[in-house]
């Protein structure tokens, strides 16, 4: 099995919200970032892998198994999920989730939980409801490495955390994709996290998506370039990616294999190059 | 299954502390009106567990792990019956072990029939629609219900027909019948509900 997921012209109709098309590869033991701004189809995305809701057409392999067949309700045993809230009842405690989820999780492993659970300095016995934010998704992110998973899907899982607690979650993260049978797939509107630790980048934007690439070689292959209005139609019109014009010059992101070394091309960020492809939808 | 079972167990334990033992005290009144309140009260337990599933959004979560839309269902009949259970087997006790009372075995046993038919008539609502426009439908069952037996019991008493003998022997059956319809309807009922 070569692919952890792959969705194929999937798409899904709400009365306000389409995501359209949508095919998406992750390969095994890489980690892809889905990015995109809120109500970009993320979620959508997340909980049509798991079939928790039902698209209107294409097809969804997970681990080597369509998704809507009866094997995929066992095979979730090897899928750790962590939504953009953690939803646990409110007045169970870490110890209580973890006898729950040992009944649940076929694989369940009560010592990698105990280890987790002390490793975020959670306190076993206080209430759910008492935890702070970062608390609580520390907690569901223990719970999602606690039965073995193959697959970690997560929707949002850092936002909203302080940057020292989003640290140490992208760490378990990292952690896990060493074993190469291991896949993430992470949705965030945080790019320098994805930035991080990501492998692939998959831009989702209005329900389509804009791009799905390597990391690197999406890096290298882009630059930034500053110039003045006149000098931008000196660039070859296929090179630019994406403008930006202020009183001041022009900014534009440029494919650098096209451009000549004469405009100094700068590396772009992540966040340049997902602003840059953002603004140049809006245009269109 | 026996997770969700756990949870639920635990969250209403930890919620409904005051409740439960409620139920408990009037169990043990050898009194058939509130040996009855408690029996019916447990079998209204699960709309409880469905209500605090809402407000954590817990189903969403469940949605992900390896539960089918059957175990989902199934849990919540299971607290139900587990309760009933217990709230008539406190009664049953009470009556047989403190003198004076009024409640018979057969009249709880009734009780816990009727309790379990309520519950399957109006869980399928509660579990298609959610627990605020469910209870609604509960407050209409419980009102066709009273006014449909007080109807049915005036016939039976015009008709000379011994009203114990058919209470005892219509209401299992009526229960079995009710438990058998709702469960099916139920598993299709939840999985039109979107989370």
């Amino acid at each position: 099995m070569n692919n952890a997921i792959e969705l194929s012209h999937v798409t899904k109709t709400y009365p306000t919200f389409t995501l359209q098309d949508l095919s998406l590869t992750l390969p095994t033991g890489c980690i892809m970032g889905l990015v995109g701004e809120n109500g970009a189809g993320k979620s959508t995305t997340l909980r049509l892998i798991m079939n928790t809701i039902t698209r209107d057409s294409g097809e969804i392999t997970v681990l080597g198994q369509d998704n809507r067949s009866d094997a995929f309700r066992e095979l979730k045993n090897d899928i750790g999920v962590v939504l953009d809230e953690a939803y646990f009842p409110e007045v169970l405690n870490p110890r209580q989730v973890g006898q729950v989820m040992a009944q649940t999780y076929t694989r369940w492993d009560e010592a990698t939980y105990a280890g987790y659970v002390d490793r975020f300095a959670l306190p076993w016995k206080q209430r759910f409801k008492d935890f702070s934010r970062g608390m609580k998704m520390k907690l569901a992110i223990a719970v999602a490495l606690s039965h073995s998973p193959r697959l970690l899907l997560l929707d949002e899982a850092t936002s909203g955390l302080d940057p020292i607690i989003r640290d140490e979650i992208l760490e378990s993260f990292s952690e896990f994709t060493r074993d190469e049978s291991h896949s993430v797939l992470l949705s965030s509107h945080i790019v320098s996290d994805l930035e991080k630790i990501c492998d692939y980048i998959a831009f989702l934007h209005r329900g389509r998506l804009v791009l799905c690439e390597e990391k690197d070689a999406l890096l290298e292959g882009c630059a930034i370039v500053q110039c003045t209005r006149a000098q931008l139609s000196d660039l070859p019109e296929e090179a630019v990616l994406g403008i930006d014009q202020s009183p001041y010059g022009v900014r534009a992101l440029v494919r650098r294999e096209l451009v000549s070394p004469v405009f100094s091309p700068e590396k772009p960020t992540l966040e340049d190059i997902i602003l840059f492809l953002a603004k140049g939808e809006e245009q269109r | 299954m026996k997770g969700l079972l756990l949870k639920d167990l635990y969250v209403l334990t930890a919620q409904m502390r005051f409740f439960l033992v409620l139920i408990l005290l009037f169990a043990v009144i050898p009194s058939y009106s509130m040996s009855g309140f408690a029996i019916i009260y447990a079998a209204m337990l699960p709309y409880t567990s469905i209500a605090y599933d809402e407000r954590s959004k817990w189903d969403q979560l469940a949605g992900m792990m390896p539960y089918s839309i059957r175990q989902v269902v199934l849990s919540k009949f299971m607290l139900g019956y587990l309760c009933v259970a217990i709230a008539t087997a406190v009664s049953l006790l009470s009556a047989l072990v403190i003198p004076g009372g009024k409640a018979s075995p057969a009249s709880l046993l009734t009780a816990a029939c009727v309790a379990l038919t309520i519950m399957a008539v109006t869980l399928p609502f509660m579990l298609r629609f959610g627990v605020e426009r469910g209870r609604m439908l509960f407050i209409l069952v419980i009102v066709a219900a009273a006014c449909s037996s007080m109807t049915a019991m005036e016939a039976l008493n015009e008709s000379g027909v011994a009203l114990p003998q058919v209470l005892a022997l219509g209401a299992p059956v009526l229960a079995a019948a009710a438990n058998l319809i709702s469960l099916p309807i139920s598993f299709r009922a939840y999985a039109r509900r979107s989370f």
